[in-house]
This record gives C-alpha cells, sequence and structure tokens, in this order.
C-alpha cells in the first residue's frame, strides 16, 4: 500500500526522471573520460613504438648487424616491462637481425602503423597473446626495420577503465533510485499527514487544524496557508450558520407569538364558526412553523456542528423502533408490513437523525401505498456496507422525477393534491444520509418504490 | 407556585407570565441574564424557565452557575436553536428539560408541571391509579374495574407514562421523547394511532373515557369528566 503509493507519488516520478536525465549526463561525461583515456593509453603506444623504431633505426645504420642485435639484448630484456620485438630485413624481408623470426603477416594497415597477431613466437618463452601492434620503415639501403609491441597491456586496462565506469554508471541509477524512493516517503508521509487531517476537517470537525510545529520551509508555508484558508471557511461558516440561527430566532419568535394569539382567540371564542376558522388558522400557522423547523433541521444537519451527536448506535433495535411505532399505521390502511432485520453489530452514527432518516422513509411508504398495500423494510449487511430498504407497492416515483424527489419543496405531480406534506422529508433524508457518509438509491419495486440506504460500516 | 421567567423578548415573556397567571402560578419576569441570575441565586423558586441567548449572561451559564452552587431549583430551557446538541448541551448544563421556540403554550405548560412533579414524586411507586384503572408495576398487570387487559410492551409503557402524569396534558414530543425515546419530528401524527389502539383496550366497553384529546395540545388521562 504504502509502497505503491510511494511509487505512483509525484515526488517519486519526478526523481526518477531526474536519475535517468542524470544518468544521460553521466553517461556522456563517462563516455568522454573513456575516450580520453583510452585516447592517451594508444597516443603512448604509438609514442613509445616510434621511438623505438627511430632508435632501432639509428643503431642498424650506424652499426649493422652487431649494433641492432646489442640494441635488442638491452631494449628486450627481461627487466623491460613493456616487451618490444624487433626485425630487420633486406629488401625481400629476409632476416638480417632482430628477436623476431620473420616478417609477419600484417591484418591491418592504418594510418602508416600494421595491426598482427601470432600464435607464438620461437624466443619467447610463453604465449603472450595475439595483440600486437607495429611500425615498419623502409631505409635508405632498402632494409626493412620493424617494430612491435604487445599492446593487451594496453586493452586491459582501457577495459578496465570501461568496467569501472560502467560500474559507476550502474552505482549513479541505483543510489539515484533509492534515494529517490527515500525522499518520496518522507514527501510522501508529510502530504499524507496533511491529506489525512484535511480528509478529517472535511468530514468532521471544521476547527481543526494541520499542526506546523513539526515541519518547516515548504511544508510549513503550505500548512500555514492551509490553515489560513480554513479559518477563513470557518469564519464564513459560523457567518452562515449565526444568520440561519438569527433567522430562527427573529423570525420563529413572531410567528410562536401569532400562533399563539391565535390560540388565545379561539380558547375565548365562544362562536362555533369562527372557532373553526381560528382552528384553520392555527393549523395553518402550525404548518407554517414545521415547513419552518424541517428547513432550519435540514440547514443544520447539512451546516452545523455535525457529527457531535455521534455515538455507537444499535440500528437493529433503530428500524424495530422505527417500524414498531409506524406498524399500526399501516394496519389501519389495512396494509401487510414485512420486516427483514439482520443484526449489524457496532454502528456509529446519530441515532435521533438515523431515526428520522428511516421514519420519514417508512412513512412515506405508507402514504403512498394504497390500502391493502404492501411494505417491506429490510436492514441487511453486505460485505461492510450496511444496507437498510424500505420498499413498498404504492404508485412509485416517475423514472425522471426520481434525482429530483431530494430537492427541497419538490413534490411528485400527482401527490401535490392528494397527499399532505412539505416536500422536504427526503430533503432531510438525504441530509441525514450524506452525514453519514451513505449514500441513497431509488429504484422500481413493479409496483411501486425501492428505497435504499447504504452506510459504509466505518462511518 | 412560584415560577422564574428569564427572557429577553417582551412579547414572549408577556405571553407565558399571562398564562401561567391563569394557570394558578406565581411568576416573576427578569428581562436579561444578569438580574435573572442574581433573583434565582437570592430568592426561593419551585421552576425556572430560562432563555438560552440572553442579554449579559446567558441561559446554560445560568443554570451552570446555580448548580455549581448546589441548587437543584428544576429548570426548562427554551431556545430557538432546534438542534439535536444544542438540546444535548443544555440538559447536559444541568436544564431539566428543553423545549424549542416555536412552542405551543400547552407544551410549556405540560412541561413545566411534569418538572416540578418529578421535584415532588422522590418515593418509589409500585401501584398507579387512576379512577378504577389499575397497574401494578411489579407484576406488570394492569386492569379497569377488576378485569385485567394484555398491552404490548410499548403500550404498557405509553399507558405508564400517562398514568404517571395522570391529570396533566401531555403532548406527542414528550410521548415521543419518553416513551418512544427518540428526539425526531414526525411527518404524520403517527402517535394518534398508538393513542386510539390503547384507547381502544382501556375505554371500550366503559361509559366513562380515562384517555382524552386536548385539541391543539396533546393527551391527558384523567377521571374529571
Amino acid at each position: 500500500m504504502i509502497l505503491s503509493k510511494i511509487f505512483t507519488s509525484f515526488t517519486f516520478r519526478f526523481l526518477v526522471s531526474y536519475v535517468a536525465w542524470l544518468s544521460v549526463a553521466v553517461f556522456l561525461v563517462l563516455a568522454l573520460i573513456y575516450a580520453f583515456i583510452a585516447y592517451d593509453f594508444f597516443a603512448e603506444v604509438h609514442h613509445s613504438v616510434k621511438s623505438e623504431l627511430s632508435d632501432l633505426s639509428e643503431a642498424y645504420e650506424s652499426g649493422g648487424e652487431a649494433a641492432v642485435d646489442e640494441f635488442v639484448k638491452i631494449h628486450s630484456g627481461p627487466d623491460r616491462l613493456i616487451r618490444f620485438f624487433y626485425f630487420v630485413g633486406d629488401e625481400n624481408l629476409n632476416k638480417i637481425a632482430g628477436n623476431l623470426d620473420e616478417w609477419p603477416d600484417s591484418e591491418e594497415y592504418r594510418d602508416g602503423w600494421l595491426g598482427f597477431s601470432f600464435e607464438s613466437l620461437t624466443n619467447v618463452p610463453d604465449s603472450i597473446g595475439t595483440e600486437f601492434v607495429a611500425r615498419s620503415r623502409q631505409l635508405a639501403g632498402g632494409e626493412h626495420v620493424l617494430v612491435a609491441r604487445h599492446y593487451a597491456d594496453v586493452l586491459n586496462s582501457t577495459k578496465l577503465v570501461g568496467g569501472a565506469l560502467t560500474r559507476s554508471m550502474v552505482a549513479t541509477i541505483l543510489l539515484g533510485t533509492i534515494g529517490g524512493a527515500i525522499v518520496a516517503a518522507l514527501t510522501l508521509r508529510r502530504v499524507e499527514h496533511i491529506n489525512v487531517t484535511l480528509r478529517r476537517i472535511m468530514t468532521g470537525d471544521l476547527s481543526e487544524r494541520i499542526e506546523t510545529h513539526s515541519s518547516s520551509g515548504d511544508f510549513l508555508r503550505l500548512s500555514e496557508s492551509v490553515n489560513q484558508m480554513l479559518d477563513r471557511i470557518e469564519a464564513l461558516m459560523t457567518g452562515v450558520r449565526q444568520v440561519s440561527d438569527n433567522i430562527a430566532h427573529d423570525l420563529r419568535t413572531p410567528l410562536t407569538r401569532l400562533r399563539n394569539k391565535l390560540s388565545d382567540l379561539h380558547d375565548n371564542c365562544e362562536d362555533t364558526t369562527n372557532r373553526e376558522q381560528l382552528e384553520q388558522l392555527i393549523d395553518e400557522a402550525d404548518g407554517l412553523l414545521g415547513t419552518f423547523s424541517a428547513l432550519l433541521r435540514i440547514a443544520q444537519v447539512e451546516t452545523g456542528h455535525r457529527r457531535s451527536g455521534f455515538a455507537e448506535v444499535d440500528l437493529c433495535t433503530l428500524v424495530s423502533d422505527v417500524i414498531e411505532l409506524y406498524e399500526p399505521l399501516a394496519a389501519e390502511k389495512e396494509q401487510s408490513f414485512h420486516t427483514g432485520l439482520a443484526k449489524v453489530g457496532s454502528f456509529y452514527g446519530d441515532r435521533n437523525l438515523l431515526f428520522q432518516a428511516v421514519a420519514n422513509l417508512v412513512d412515506n411508504a405508507i402514504k403512498y401505498t394504497p390500502e391493502g398495500g404492501r411494505v417491506q423494510v429490510n436492514l441487511a449487511v453486505e460485505s461492510g456496507v450496511v444496507r437498510i430498504e424500505v420498499a413498498d407497492s404504492g404508485i412509485g416515483v416517475p423514472e425522471e422525477d426520481r434525482e429530483r424527489v431530494f430537492q427541497r419543496f419538490f413534490r411528485v405531480e400527482h401527490s401535490r393534491s392528494r397527499h399532505p406534506g412539505n416536500g422536504l422529508g427526503l430533503s432531510l433524508v438525504q441530509a441525514v444520509v450524506r452525514l453519514h457518509d451513505g449514500y441513497i438509491e431509488l429504484k422500481d419495486n413493479n409496483p411501486g418504490l425501492r428505497m435504499i440506504l447504504r452506510f459504509p460500516r466505518g462511518s | 407556585m412560584r415560577v422564574l421567567l428569564i427572557e429577553d423578548d417582551a412579547s414572549v415573556a408577556e405571553y407565558i407570565v399571562k398564562g401561567l397567571r391563569e394557570s394558578g402560578y406565581q411568576v416573576e419576569h427578569a428581562a436579561d441574564g444578569k438580574t435573572g441570575l442574581v433573583k434565582a441565586t437570592t430568592e426561593q423558586y419551585d421552576a425556572l424557565i430560562v432563555d438560552r441567548m440572553l442579554p449579559h449572561v446567558d441561559g446554560l451559564t445560568i443554570i451552570q452557575t446555580l448548580r455549581a452552587s448546589n441548587d437543584t431549583t428544576p429548570a426548562l430551557i427554551l431556545s430557538a436553536l432546534g438542534e439535536v446538541d444544542d438540546r444535548v448541551k443544555g440538559l447536559k448544563a444541568g436544564g431539566d428539560d428543553y423545549l424549542v421556540k416555536p412552542f405551543a403554550f400547552a407544551e410549556l405548560l405540560a412541561r413545566i408541571e411534569v418538572i416540578l412533579r418529578r421535584q415532588e414524586a422522590g418515593s418509589a411507586v409500585t401501584r398507579l391509579k387512576v379512577a378504577d384503572l389499575e397497574m401494578d408495576l411489579l407484576a406488570h398487570k394492569v386492569t379497569r374495574a377488576g378485569q385485567p387487559f394484555n398491552l404490548q410492551p410499548r403500550e404498557y409503557k405509553l399507558l405508564e407514562y400517562l398514568m404517571r402524569h395522570a391529570g396533566q396534558v401531555v403532548t406527542r414530543t414528550m410521548l415521543l421523547e419518553n416513551v418512544w425515546d427518540y428526539h425526531f419530528d414526525p411527518q404524520t401524527n403517527v402517535i394518534d394511532v398508538h393513542i386510539s389502539r390503547l384507547r381502544q383496550k382501556i375505554d371500550k366497553g366503559f361509559d366513562k373515557p380515562l384517555l382524552n384529546t386536548v385539541r391543539g395540545a396533546g393527551y391527558m388521562l384523567d377521571d374529571s369528566q
């Protein structure tokens, strides 16, 4: 989990591409170093062969065969680090002097250089490999002079240098990648810390802040900015909250006064017709106040200090309490009431709000199902998801209205006239479901409606 | 019965004072938190009605201060904030009941009577009796005129609550809170159905109905009619 997060993190990817480019650069530098070293090696080889050749020519021209033998004796002695081979031949390349038996077959000729190989040399005790480089010259007398140098050591040295450079290259890539992973992990941990805190703030208490004392530099500045933003959001939210509280205080209080005065009038009224009219007015006022309370309640569930009422809830008891409360209502309409309740175990939520949500669904199901219909309430747990389902055999909700039933004051056209209600019941259900991180789904029950609430177990 | 009302809205205060006086209470009124707190601490009252939002000292602070000095005078909190957690905060601060504005006066009166009674009835009761309706709390048996009848557990709880508050108006919200133990807002009057079921059992076949509906307020179990 954490590994996959590291590998997918921006920092890691950034560092990987950085390491890739760095490797290219390192490769170029190392290749250049290799080229220089190899060039120097070969230049040295060529130089030494050239100087040996001119020395040999001089020796032959000044002292002939004997001088060459003396020269060879000195120059190819066992105390010498580099082995040279010498050959002096006549015009037809027959041996005059030197420590080579015959003129070697040249394999290539490049810039005045001969390269050749031979298996063994008569006067060399052991096989010394096949890589030789040689240079020859024709003297004024028509003789050919040749100096050859075994250069496997040079090849070996360049190979060693090449190997070392390749290994440094691999080490650069490896260390870079490991370093990248470590830096990514460290950055990721900080970013994750901020993320976790932010998620907690989004779902819960807005007053929480990202702690800043353990970070410094960029992260400190980021955390401080986010915290300042949260301060601002909290101030705005509090403002909204205060406005709605003030509406509650300022509008509902006079409404209460109105309702109470009507009730006073009603109590002191002797005339039956007037009494009836007053009763209707009181009912109207109560309806208005009810709508107002419902609106405020939704707003409070959506924006208030949302999770303060949360505690361990026994959903099974809660749903059976709803059923127990509403079952007589269904019985009155001669509806058959069916239940299937599974044990849910611990669930964290606001029991009053959850009760309200389930009650609203059951209330709707009974209200919109004709007499003799069927209402079904199920509670189940499926792979960590708690599912509460309320199904009925009523009029249902047309496909095109299913998204809109959660809007405030929306009522399905045909129910507007026939059934009482304020069009806020499902809005409240949705607010409650969202508060519990759940979601709500409307399905066709053929005939009727199936409302499904799903909650993650951990909420 | 002396009641202290601490409420800053003059009109609401006037209305409550008038209503309570008509119901036979002696009422004193304080218009802000400071005067209210001074009155509550220096004089003896049987009950307090305290608004939450008050100038100078807010309602919860008044109740907390009183409770901190071991003053157990029953207190009813009035508030325009209808949130559940505000309710919990109010009750945690030491309030005995919480009533959200707007309320019908009958609701306030019913609740005041309940918190006053709660204070009186300290001793454990084992039998409840209203006219010829009797409830044996130990044996979980209910009889009317010696005739026993079966009640569902919830019906029993409902009847027990009504009998404990016989002669008092009990509102629908009070029943939901105390019998069902949920604080919520039913869309339809589902309580009425439960009451009529209970009425079927205890009043059917008897001349005098005991369980009466009080229009615009709630229900009352009594034998006065």
